[in-house]
């Protein structure tokens, strides 16, 4: 039972941090129907600015999440206007290409600036784990899921209750009557991409903490998985995003402590099929009826 | 006038002789030995290492009047890790500068390489830093100094027994050679020992997270955790093992000798124990020894424990030069074989141990057990013996 426990805790806690990743796919994908394919590149500038900021400046580590979401928030506002806004009347394969360009710029330019050779990651927390019972859970862990629940809660929050919510929800249903009705497309499609990075920076940084090794190609293995995430819990649909993480991390946590490690991302993957040929939207996804 | 005449003739046959002479021994009586390295690029830092190491024995050998009065010199060729490369140096040795063995080459590819090619020639080859097994399989001319993967595997169950852990848990890469080489050893060792095998866990050399498997290892409560990984991954399952509270010793192999760059905790390093090929801090006299002439010789301390093991192969083809009593150098062939006969009988005090070769040409030798301080320092522990 002890066990069982422990491994749900594992699995919650790379759950959340795929959450958090994933977020920023559904939200770009749910405005701009763009599967943003740099969004795991995201991961690692915020990965390389944190680390930085701490062993370059000695700067403190709450200083280094907010440069991080700063820095990250440049990058990704800053790719949506090169490369993606002139291409957003182009068909969606172009824009879906350039992702997948702008994905291998980044890290190519980064194992340029800072060579491939990965780099360790400060330690933030002490390492010692808390003791409930038989329970032992660490730190980094309760902070991981604490931090990524309440942020999944704000973001909620932020697009059910105010004016630039109302406006991302506006401009996904139709950006061409939304624009009519005087809503800027293009500074709400910013705000979109720079949420989505804020929220990419602080996922980077508490897996930089969880997972200490900052490299030119980490950001892709999470940022794929968070994709996922987002798929199996339906893309474009917030709360999907969360519930698809969590159910990620768990199922690849469950399977290599009961079953084998080299099966986690089979039956992970194994699952995404099976709801996907259930229920095609996703998990939360609504049923659309195409007109013909 | 006539006295002094002839005195002057005489003088100056004298002295043109006497010119003459040494240099015509030099020319005849220098015994040559083939060096293959990466001397330039990116692998610079291993073949200079062994080639550092390999100088300060002949040099010292030289010193006390070479063998029989003969000098002995090691060739060296920069091929920067190129295959080609290594071959054309390979032949230019055999054919041209007449080699009585080669010693090297460093890389594991290049090894492969010339090891073919020696074993065709049936030139005697000695490599100082080739670990991977197949490198010698069916080459009876070709020896190493340095022990293969899977021994280090026997070392540390044997370590283990040493230590008294009784119950061990295995954490392995299922997707390397090099994981799954030490994994069988280890295990195959440890049920000779009777230590029981709790847990035995798979990951992947790609992956980051290891918290499911350590959740499980530290359920079956063992001892110690035998970790076959390289720095990289040690860092990450050492640091999420201590998340999760499972305080026990590691242990691992060669590969973990390079986890001090890797991790930011550099306390979670003094739980870690693993093989080495050699020990700087041992107090064996002979290491001390040769610590202080090797920094005397090249102005640095050796920081590579392929200097010791490069030490050791020019120890090992001199020494068998010696045994062989080689009066006739001319016939390369009978020195080659002469020195392939009796390597495999030799039983040298090298730096690294006294060296013996198995019948699969592998030396037989102790291990060195390191460990590392909280400052990531890495510190001896215990010379472990295969058997």
């Amino acid at each position: 039972m002890t066990l069982l426990l422990n491994q749900l805790i594992n699995g919650l806690q790379i759950g959340s941090i795929y959450a958090l990743i994933a977020l920023g796919y559904t939200m770009v994908y749910g405005i701009v129907k763009l599967i943003n394919f740099a969004h795991g590149d995201i991961i690692m500038v915020g990965a390389y600015t944190a680390l930085l900021v701490m062993t370059g400046l000695g700067l403190p580590f709450y200083v280094a999440i907010v440069l991080a979401m700063a820095v990250c928030i440049v990058f990704g506002v800053l790719i949506e206007r090169v490369a993606y806004r002139p291409l957003r009347s182009s068909p969606r394969i172009s824009s879906l290409i350039t992702a997948i360009g702008v994905s291998y710029l980044l890290q190519n330019v980064a194992q340029l600036i800072f060579t491939p050779t990965p780099r360790p990651f400060p330690a933030v927390f002490s390492v010692k784990p808390l003791v409930i019972g038989e329970l032992s859970i660490s730190f980094i862990t309760i902070l991981t899921i604490a931090v990524s629940v309440a942020l999944m809660i704000l973001l909620q929050f932020v697009v059910r209750r105010t004016k630039v919510g109302k406006a991302m929800r506006a401009v996904s249903e139709d950006m061409g009557a939304s624009q009519l009705m005087g809503i800027s497309v293009d500074k709400t499609v910013s705000v979109t991409f720079a949420i989505g990075c804020a929220l990419a920076a602080i996922g980077a940084v508490l897996y930089c903490v969880a997972y200490p090794r900052v490299q030119p190609t980490m950001g892709s293995l999470p940022g794929l998985k968070a994709f996922i995430a987002a798929v199996l819990g339906g893309i474009g649909i917030l709360p999907g995003a969360m519930l698809g993480g969590f159910i990620m991390g768990i199922a690849e946590s469950l399977t290599k402590g009961y079953i084998s490690s080299q099966l986690a991302d089979a039956v992970v993957y194994g699952i995404l099929i099976v709801v996907l040929i259930f229920k095609p939207a996703g998990m939360l996804g609504k049923k659309t009826r195409e007109k013909v | 006038m006539k006295a002094q005449k002839w005195f002057s003739v005489i003088l100056s046959i004298v002295v043109v002789f006497s010119l003459l002479l040494p240099m015509a021994v030099a020319e005849e009586e220098t015994i040559k030995i083939g060096g293959l390295a990466p001397l330039t690029g990116p692998y610079a830092v291993y073949g200079e290492a062994v080639k550092k190491g390999a100088d300060l024995y002949v040099s010292q050998l030289n010193q006390n009047g070479g063998i029989d009065g003969k000098m002995v010199e090691i060739l060296w060729e920069d091929h920067a890790a190129n295959d080609a490369q290594a071959q054309n140096i390979y032949y230019q040795y055999v054919d041209e500068e007449e080699v009585v063995a080669i010693l090297g080459d460093v890389l594991t590819g290049q090894c492969r390489i010339i090891a073919g090619c020696a074993f065709e020639d049936g030139v005697p080859m000695v490599t100082a830093s080739g670990t991977a097994l197949d490198i010698n399989v069916g080459k009876p001319n070709v020896f190493r100094t340095c022990f293969i993967d899977e021994f280090q595997g026997v070392v540390m169950a044997n370590f283990a027994q040493q230590q008294g852990y009784e119950n061990v848990a295995i954490l392995y890469g299922a997707d390397s050679a090099y994981s799954m080489g030490l994994y069988n050893a280890f295990k195959a060792q440890a049920a000779i020992n009777e230590i029981n095998i709790v847990a035995e866990e798979a990951a992947a050399f790609t992956d980051i997270d290891f918290k499911a498997q350590l959740t499980n290892i530290k359920n079956a409560d063992p001892d110690a955790v035998f970790l076959p990984w390289y720095g990289a991954e040690a860092a990450l399952i050492l640091t999420q093992a201590a998340e999760l509270g499972l305080d026990v010793v590691y242990m691992g192999a060669d590969g973990i000798a390079d986890i001090v760059d890797k991790i930011a905790n550099k306390e979670l390093l003094t739980k870690m124990t693993y093989a080495d090929h050699f020990a700087f801090d041992s107090d064996d006299e002979a290491v001390q020894n040769f610590i202080a002439d090797f920094t005397a010789m090249h102005g640095e301390g050796p920081t590579v424990s392929f200097s010791a093991t490069g030490y050791d192969a020019a120890l090992v083809i001199c020494q068998a030069l010696i045994n062989a009593e080689v009066e006739d150098y001319s016939d390369t062939e009978a020195v080659h074989e002469a020195i392939v006969a009796q390597i495999k009988g030799i039983s040298a005090e090298g730096v690294s141990g006294v060296i013996s070769f198995d019948e699969n040409n592998n030396p037989i030798k102790s291990a060195f057990v390191m460990t590392f301080d909280a400052e990531g320092t890495k510190h001896f522990v215990a010379k472990v013996d295969p058997q």
